[in-house]
């Protein structure tokens, strides 16, 4: 063989391999692009309204319900090859027990989309679909039962919202006043010298307040009851697809809708309306219906905690490293630390958490500051406090790598002119060169951040809860409770999407879910990125 | 004045900045400190799982008459004992002073006696021929905030065999509900009697109604010790030749029993929490244990299993631990051992410093052992918490209660107190391994082809508009990613396992094709676009393929796999497909590793110098024989130590593992199916783990192999990478 005929086939496969590099970084990009789209489309495709179907069955039965998607009926239970069904939400879960239904292609009569179907989504059970048939207790016939439903609708949310706020406020008040002079009592107990009687004075002071707080108590409790009982009073009744009635108290209703007459303004409307209430509303029906606002609270907060304890450690190391430290062993072993603690698995850092933070660091706490409480745990459990200190190990390498390049960045000259002033080595660090990297840090803290508000696994251990019953922040002294668990928006994807009873009708609120927090990482890693570029660019120039 | 004040000026700035200096360092150090920290800190806490036991002896308790068997409640506040002449003494061990004596046997004298390993009765037989049992109750209350522990004695009820007496060995038990008490001894016609005393009590009426079972098989010869399960529900018998035998007690003695043969002579014989297993003492100091294993689909038959290091003389007394599978052994010159079977442990030898020891009780909480005998009474405090672990039972195949051989099993709870943890890491193991294994498999060639066409082959700024694009990857939350594949990606996959066949088999064409096809294209467009938006168009192509493989997958499945992937696989493999599997684990965990593979490995292309690139081009290599020859070998440290780093990454990645498998603990390489991790075993269980309980540290030591097996990885990736720089700088 000659080498001229040798060359081209080098060149064949050489170009066959270079095509096949393209082709594993088209796939790279696919498998990306792909990714978030499906999370784009799913994530807002959850609040748009859908039209509610009404099927007729051959068999003459009705059903009513939004249709989610078809499929192909698997090959032992389809009446004819390659035919296809239909995933209908019936909701009336009370009425049915199941939220979806399959209809195959040979079941279905007609399918209509008639303007009078009403779709009622409540607190409790789900969305219904139906039609109103009266109104009770004002019996006013067909003509005004929409504007009559609409209009006690209204009443009745008013109603609710005071009665959220009668027990957010005065009632928890007594509460949380009752659970302190508790705690006040066991610790005047405790005070008391072993085998001593404990301060009775003190004690039937407690005692005093005690009965005051437990009458006023009894007193709103009496009232909450009251409150109630009117927004119990007045219900709708309905008629189901299959002619059953059903009543629904109206004060249970959270949106009354008539998906199939709404206009383009209307859906808009009502999308914005769904997403405020996604992002502002509590959860319901454990979590898969609702809002995350506690979640997008628990996130956000424990990142910032986080980020006050990484910032100094990881800028003190970034400085050791760059402005004081010499090449050597010693250095080495920093950045193979700083190596390892970026690539230790995040569910080892959760484990030494746990064994470290919450049972060694928060049982001493409360064996010292909180023995009234014993043996119900304060710190001795998981909290936002431990997981925020957890995601900052976790999460220190990062700031440590992008600080290390903001002060990289920062020129010689810089540091030379301001030594060359009279000012002393730190004087010079603090005034003129962390200010000069401080876009870097910043970077660092950004993608910090932004790692913290998508971990779950060491959180899952450290303190994070499927619903938690209040917020770590509230109007009660101390105001900020580092103690309390949390919720978090990762915690909810995994929690909603695998634990919850109802995984199929939870799904497209995962999506939603999963969609705000890939929204939020993906931004802040996007400005980290520019910031970034930019900084490079100025170094870059600066270096000439 | 002012100058004082300067120079005072002066001082405090030198101060600041020293101080700002250390404070500095600190910091630096602190980053190693805190990995020191978590290191020493999972270590501290996994240690006792391998720390020896600490066995401490108390003073010798001074005892009247020959203690015969003994007793005591679960904080070792007080001992029962009962002696030759059938009195039943309780003492307080604090200031050992007798508080409770009571005479049961009734002026008889009494021979063979036997103690509840639960410590709740003694049983002991008459010179007359008959057999008592007396409970022993233990009340513990709480008083002034202190636990006082309130001993009983109750009412003793007798067995006797109407036509004949009742000779030694005996067994006796009362079921932990208290709803019976069965007894069973030879009698000297050459019988076996089985005695049961059922109670019932009427929910309503409050009556209570007793009833008796009376049975009796034929006695094997040389009849030495006798053992009854926690229900009576079996009874087993030992032979001094050296048979074990078995037989159903329930409703009453079958006829035909169990027999198999020990090598040996046998001396005596308990059996452990649970019933299933036999603890067997030998002539010749061996302890031996024996389990009812399953054999297929024929009854379970008693197996030998496994036997502990020889004692120097005969194995006399055995008790069970009522904790576990733990037991203690004492032998003829008083020879004490403390074992667990489950773990396979000599967890203690010693001696007791007593001759002729004539009773052994194991505390019910394990934690001491008693051991009576001519000169007294010999206390021992065990402290041993975690006897159920051992480095065999985590990673050697062991034969567990209930299973046909010994096998790597991951069964950290069950639902009853007799349950038998099972703590083998190999399953996890497997699993951490099979799932990095696959996500490698497809994030090595993706990540590092990929990085070399970006790094390689492509126009910088089309490079600055991919690069971010890719890393954008991985910032996407791991629970994400999981998600995705358990919940969406793997029900589709199982739907049309074929599309994803076509689509990896088509890969090759469809990137060849469209190669082609775009050479075909007019010169002046090709170099009016910045070099490698050939990659582009792959995309659009690949696009289209993945498309197309889905709308083909049903008549290629219909072509090759008769129609259905899953049956034929079950058919020609014999393999079974579950939805979440090793393979979307890959594809989710690939996803989560590329970004990184390809950053670091990205960085290694761009950094081979330059010089050594235009050399080799200079002298008429082509683009790709320089890529292949000159800048992958030069950059290679650099792609293993990327692929060290991804590695790390998998191994550890915990949400997607989590969400994407099944979460079953199996041995298995079956790509078809799930597994579980080590990490996701962690995060599973370590909510359920009582503090410093055995699996609680058993997880930390899971945590400390991830630790370390990462450690291992990261630091010759840094090391590498070190060496990498200074061998580029030095080019």
């Amino acid at each position: 063989m000659t080498a001229r005929a040798w060359r081209p086939r080098e060149d064949r496969i050489g170009k066959f391999f270079t095509r096949l590099c393209g082709g594993a970084l088209a796939v790279n990009l696919l498998l990306a692009i792909g990714l978030l789209g499906l999370i784009g489309f799913h994530g807002t495709a959850y609040f748009w309204p859908k039209g509610v179907a009404e099927v007729e069955l051959v068999s003459g039965d009705v059903l009513i319900g939004e249709v989610h998607g078809w499929e192909e009926v698997p090959a032992d239970r389809a009446a004819t090859p390659g035919e296809r069904r239909m995933r209908l939400k019936i909701g009336n879960r009370d009425l049915y027990g199941l939220d979806f239904r399959w209809v195959s292609e040979s079941e279905v009569a007609r399918v209509g989309y008639p303007a009078d179907i009403v779709l009622l989504e409540r607190l409790e059970w789900g969305n219904f679909y139906g039609r109103p048939v009266e109104l009770h207790p004002s019996g006013v016939g067909a003509v005004d039962l929409r504007a009559g439903l609409a209009a006690l609708h209204a009443e009745k949310i008013e109603q609710r919202e005071q009665i959220e706020d009668f027990e957010s406020g005065p009632l928890a008040d007594v509460n949380y006043e009752l659970e302190d002079l508790r705690l006040e009592e066991r610790r005047i107990r405790l005070d008391a010298e072993e085998g001593a009687e404990p301060d009775s004075d003190r004690l039937a002071a407690v005692a005093r307040l005690k009965a005051t707080a437990s009458k006023e108590y009894e007193l709103l409790a009496a009232q909450l009851f009251d409150r109630r009982r009117e927004l119990s009073r007045g219900s709708v009744r309905m008629q189901a697809a299959d002619g059953q009635h059903k009543s629904i108290a109206v004060g249970d209703i959270v949106r009354i809708l008539q998906p199939n007459e709404m206009g383009l303004f209307a859906s808009v409307g009502l999308y914005v309306s769904r997403v405020w209430e996604f992002v502002s509303g509590d959860p319901r029906e454990s979590n898969t219906e609702g809002g995350i606002f506690p979640a997008i609270f628990g996130t956000v907060m424990m990142v910032f905690l986080m980020s006050f304890a990484v910032a100094p450690l990881g800028v003190l190391a970034a400085l050791y490293l760059r402005e004081y430290a010499r090449e050597g062993p010693v250095v080495r072993a920093v950045r193979i630390a700083v190596n390892n603690l970026a690539g230790v698995p995040s569910i080892v850092f959760g484990v030494f958490g746990l064994g470290f933070f919450v049972y060694l660091i928060g049982g001493t706490i409360d064996q010292v500051f909180y023995p009234e409480a014993l043996p119900t745990p304060t710190y001795g459990t998981g909290g936002i406090l431990w997981a925020s200190l957890t995601l900052a190990l976790l999460t220190v390498p990062v700031v440590i790598v992008a600080a290390e390049e903001g002060l990289a960045a920062v020129p010689r000259i810089v540091r030379e002119g301001s030594l060359a002033l009279g000012a002393t080595k730190f004087e010079t660090i603090c005034k003129v060169v962390l200010p000069a990297a401080a876009p870097g840090i910043l970077t660092g803290m950004i993608l910090a951040m932004a790692r913290a508000a998508g971990e779950v696994a060491p959180l899952m251990i450290v303190g994070m809860v499927k619903l938690a019953p209040s917020l770590p922040i509230d109007g009660r002294f101390p105001y900020v409770h580092l103690e309390r668990k949390f919720m978090h928006l990762g915690f909810h994807v995994y929690d909603v999407g695998f634990q919850s009873p109802n995984v199929e009708a939870a799904q497209p609120l995962v999506f939603a879910t999963a969609l705000l927090l890939v929204g939020v990482v993906v931004a802040m890693n996007l400005v980290a990125i520019v910031v970034r570029n930019r900084l490079r660019r100025a170094y870059a120039t600066s270096a000439v | 004045m002012k100058l004082v004040r300067e120079a005072s000026g002066r001082d405090r700035r030198a101060t600041v900045d020293r101080l700002g200096a250390i404070v500095v360092r600190a910091g630096g150090f602190g980053v190693i400190a805190s990995i020191l920290a978590i290191l020493f800190f999972i270590v501290v806490e996994v240690w006792p799982l391998v720390r020896a036991a600490r066995v401490e002896r108390r003073p010798i308790l001074q005892a009247n008459t020959t203690v015969m068997g003994v007793a005591s409640d679960p904080y070792q506040s007080h001992l029962a004992t009962i002696d030759g002449e059938g009195t039943v003494r309780v003492r307080q061990l604090s200031d050992d002073r007798e508080v409770l004596v009571r005479d049961v046997a009734a002026g008889a004298q009494v021979g063979h006696i036997t103690a509840d390993p639960n410590g709740e009765f003694f049983a002991w037989l008459e010179a007359g021929g008959r057999v008592g049992l007396v409970p022993v109750a233990w009340q513990v209350g709480f008083a002034d905030g202190k636990r006082v522990v309130r001993p009983s004695i109750g009412d003793a009820s007798y067995f006797a065999a109407q036509e004949s007496a009742l000779v030694a060995p005996i067994a006796a038990r009362i079921a932990l509900d208290g709803s019976s008490r069965t007894v069973a001894a030879a009698s000297d016609d050459g019988q076996l009697v089985l005695f049961r005393r059922d109670r019932e009590v009427n929910d309503f009426t409050e009556e209570v109604e007793e009833s008796e079972t009376l049975s009796s098989v034929d006695a094997p010869d040389g009849l030495i010790a006798l053992a009854l399960d926690d229900s009576g529900a079996q009874l087993f018998a030992a032979t001094a030749d050296g048979h074990l035998y078995r037989w159903d007690a329930i409703p009453r003695l079958s006829s035909e029993p169990e027999v198999v043969t020990v090598n040996g002579k046998v001396s005596s014989m308990t059996l452990l929490l649970g019933g299933r297993a036999l603890v067997v003492g030998l002539e010749r100091g061996a302890i031996q244990v024996w389990l009812r294993a399953p054999r297929g689909d024929s009854p379970p038959k008693l197996t030998y299993v496994r036997e502990f290091p020889p004692h120097e003389s005969a194995i006399r007394f055995l008790a069970p631990s009522r904790r576990g599978k733990g037991f203690v052994a004492v032998d003829e010159r008083g020879g004490v051992g403390i074992y667990h079977s489950t773990s396979e442990r000599v967890i203690w030898r010693g001696e007791s410093g007593l001759r002729s020891v004539s009773a052994l009780g194991f505390s019910p909480k394990a934690d001491t052992v008693v051991i009576a005998g001519a000169a007294g009474i010999s206390i021992f405090d065990v402290d041993n918490p975690h006897p159920d672990v051992s480095l065999r039972a985590l990673f050697l195949p062991m034969w567990y209660e209930g299973y046909e051989k010994p096998e790597y099993v991951w069964q950290s709870s069950g639902g009853t107190d007799d349950f038998e943890p099972k703590y083998s890491l190999v399953p996890l193991l497997i699993g951490t391994l099979k799932g990095t294994f696959y996500s490698l498999l497809i994030a090595i060639p993706l990540g590092v082809l990929g990085a070399m066409y970006v790094s390689q082959f492509m126009h910088p700024r089309l490079r600055n508009v991919i690069k971010p694009t890719v890393e954008i990857m991985a910032a996407l939350p791991s629970v994400v990613l999981g998600f995705l594949a358990g919940l969406w990606l793997a029900p589709r996959v199982e739907e049309a396992f074929s599309a994803l066949i076509l689509m990896v088999l088509s890969f090759p064409f469809v990137v060849g094709g469209t190669g082609m096809l775009w050479e075909r294209l007019p010169l002046a467009w090709r170099t009016r676009m910045p070099v490698g938006a050939e990659a582009i168009a792959f995309c659009v192509s690949l696009a289209a393929a993945t498309v197309l493989s889905i709308l083909l997958s049903d008549p290629f499945e219909a072509l090759v796999f008769g129609g259905n992937f899953q049956a034929w696989l079950l058919g020609a493999t014999g393999l079974h497909y579950d939805q979440r599997n090793a393979i979307i684990v890959g594809l989710a965990m690939g996803f989560a590793v590329i970004p990184i593979i390809f950053a670091i490995s990205e960085d290694a292309f761009s950094n081979v110098p330059r010089n050594l690139v235009s050399g080799s081009l200079a002298l008429g290599a082509n683009r790709w024989q320089t890529v292949s020859r000159i800048v992958l070998p030069t950059a290679s440290p650099g792609i293993f130590s990327a692929i060290m780093i991804g590695f790390g990454r998998a191994v550890g990645e915990t949400m997607i593992v989590l969400m994407a498998t099944g979460n079953t603990p199996i041995s298995e390489w079956n790509p078809f199916n799930g597994f579980r991790t080590l990490s996701a075993n962690i995060a599973v269980e370590i909510p359920e783990a009582p503090q410093f309980g055995s699996l609680y540290r058993v997880l930390f030591l899971a945590a400390l192999l991830l630790f370390m097996f990462t450690f291992v990885l990261n630091t010759a990736a840094e090391l590498v990478r070190q060496r990498l720089r200074e061998r580029y700088a030095s080019l």
